[in-house]
């Protein structure tokens, strides 16, 4: 089934174009990946797609249902999860608190308690520091914790926005392997990365973005041989 | 010794109308990072809410303490609406432009109401004196004398921002409130409705200060359209005083200016307002981000 179709999207901010028609497809369990350079366009996209950007032309469909018009709140409800660029953590709130605000719209205590319950153990260093303010925490503890709250809130598309920013490689490793566990679950996952030697690795297709565009599109393996992706993206 | 006691007790009280006061100013720059320059025209409403409802039910008589905390718990409900609306008409729409626009609006909105209610033929531009709502009498206790109303507005003060604190602090929407000020692209992705989260901040802000209203002009009974201008300045340093987007700074700040005016006014009356404005600076000189703020981050 097709979790997500982009068609022809257009977004600006006042008069720049951010977005110059992007056109894109995730089935579901797939990961896909968004890569390209700086300032292309990826961030919009997700921003557009959770309802936090209007796009002024074309159209967003989670499972058949055109979503440009509806609200962020609604668009977690329907089971979009996103992962935002820099973490975003609430600096104000303890470890703990961050986990419940993402089982904000989740009804079933016993359920988020199991899922908080399974964060932990997948990052003990969360557990340690749960009532910490987690404006004390490392970039990569944030970062664990941003994809601890995915976790939790648990839609069926989880989106993340360049979950590798900043950290060290073993993070690195951890984070993406937490990634392939939530595939491996049944999550299908939109990412956009940067690192796109480590998001071709793991992703079954990918679409390369270039000035508000997709420039190039294909299976995520055969990428890492294209020349054009190598010289460009893969920096060989 | 018990003049100054004495005066201490005014000071608390009046101190008490600028902290609920000063929480709407904090409560909203903390959600959307605009000073409601109309915020002090909810205390007005408050006020003639409540001479209306006294005079249509009760044609002016006293009511009684039961009652009357009653009637000035609905009147300010109505008054915590009217936030909302507000919010919805004149904010809303500029969200996403710079707050100054927001600002702009503000006090678009202070001007329209104030000339609007002297235009209204039931209001009018002329003071009326409001209702006395119960039976006062004094308590002394050594040579400090305590009036009944005074008692009522502390502790019923002190009672309602305790209850906004535990609010804050141990319920969901206290945490989802906290959240939105924190971050509130974020929050949206957590699923949580910004819209719903920004009116209940402004139903509880235009709440709060319309209850202030009604403590205040019991105590100084006379209303008119533009009544709140000053108390709405003292309240807003206030917030700065404490550090604005802080609900206990608010509150401290309340207390401090309240305090400081009374001792003022004790001894060179023309000069207390100006006062005000002294601690202010004071204050910031020392402590730019106000006693209990935190230094502002700036965030991308
Ligand atoms: N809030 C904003 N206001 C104005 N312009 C913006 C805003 N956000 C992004 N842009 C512009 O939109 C374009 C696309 O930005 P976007 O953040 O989507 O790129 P990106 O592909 O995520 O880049 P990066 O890899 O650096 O994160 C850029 O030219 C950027 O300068
Ligand atoms: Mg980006």
């Amino acid at each position: 089934m097709r979790m997500l179709d982009v068609k022809d999207l257009h977004v600006s901010y006042g008069a720049i174009k951010a977005l110059r028609g992007v056109d894109f497809h995730v089935e579901e369990g797939e990961i896909v990946a968004l890569i390209g350079s700086n300032g292309a366009g990826k961030t919009t996209t997700l921003r557009t797609i959770s309802g936090l950007e209007r796009a002024f032309k074309g159209e967003i469909l989670f499972k058949g249902e055109n979503i440009c018009r509806t609200a962020p709140d609604k668009i977690v409800g329907m089971g979009i999860t996103h992962v935002p660029e820099g973490r975003r953590v609430f600096t104000n709130l303890t470890v703990m608190g961050n986990l419940k605000m993402a089982a904000s719209l989740r009804k079933d205590k016993a359920a988020v308690k199991r899922d908080v319950e399974a964060v932990f153990d997948r990052f003990p260093r969360l557990k340690e520091r749960m009532n910490q303010s987690a404006l004390t925490l490392s970039g990569g503890e944030q970062q664990m914790l941003a994809v601890g709250r995915a976790m939790v809130t648990g839609g069926e598309l989880i989106m993340m926005d360049e979950p590798s920013m900043g950290l060290a490689p073993m993070i690195v490793e951890e984070i993406f392997h937490v990634i392939d566990e939530m595939h491996r679950s049944g999550k299908t996952i939109l990412l956009v990365e940067q690192n796109a030697m480590m998001a071709l690795k793991y992703a079954d297709r990918a679409y390369v973005y270039e000035t508000g565009s997709v420039r190039l599109e294909g299976n995520a393996k055969e990428m890492l041989n294209n020349p054009i992706v190598k010289e460009t993206y893969l920096g060989a | 010794m018990d003049n100054f006691l004495q005066l201490l007790i005014y000071g608390l009280q009046l101190g008490s109308i600028y902290a609920l006061l000063a929480i709407g100013y904090t409560m909203v720059f903390g959600i959307i990072r605009m000073i409601n320059m109309a915020h002090c025209d909810f205390l007005m409403m408050g006020c003639y809410m409540v001479y209306f409802l006294v005079s249509v039910l009760f044609g002016g008589e006293m009511i009684g303490p039961a009652v009357a905390l009653l009637v000035v718990m609905a009147g300010s409900s109505v008054i915590g609406m009217v936030g909302v609306g507000i919010e919805r008409v004149a904010y809303r729409p500029l969200r996403n432009r710079p707050t100054i626009m927001c600002m702009i609006s503000a006090i678009g909105v202070s001007i329209f109401t104030q000339n609007l209610f002297r235009a209204l033929p039931f209001i009018g531009p002329n003071p009326r004196s409001f209702p006395k709502l119960i039976e006062d009498f004094t308590i002394n206790v050594g040579a400090v004398k305590i009036s009944f109303t005074r008692i009522v507005t502390v502790t019923l003060s002190i009672f309602i921002m305790l209850l906004l604190w535990f609010v804050i602090q141990n319920t969901k929407i206290g945490m989802h409130m906290r959240a939105v000020s924190n971050d509130k692209d974020a929050a949206a992705l957590m699923g949580v409705n910004i819209n719903r989260v920004i009116s209940i901040t402004f139903f509880i802000g235009a709440f709060l200060a319309a209850v202030s209203g009604s403590f205040y002009a019991s105590s100084y009974p006379v209303m008119q359209p533009t009544m709140a201008v000053t108390l709405g300045n003292k309240a807003f340093i206030a917030a700065v005083c404490g550090g604005i987007g802080d609900i206990r700074g608010a509150v401290l700040g309340g207390f401090v200016i309240g305090v400081a005016e009374i001792l003022v006014t004790s001894v060179w009356s023309e000069f207390a307002y100006g006062f005000c404005f002294l601690v202010l600076v004071v204050i910031l000189l020392f402590k730019p981000e106000g006693l209990l703020g935190k230094p502002m981050t700036e965030k991308v």
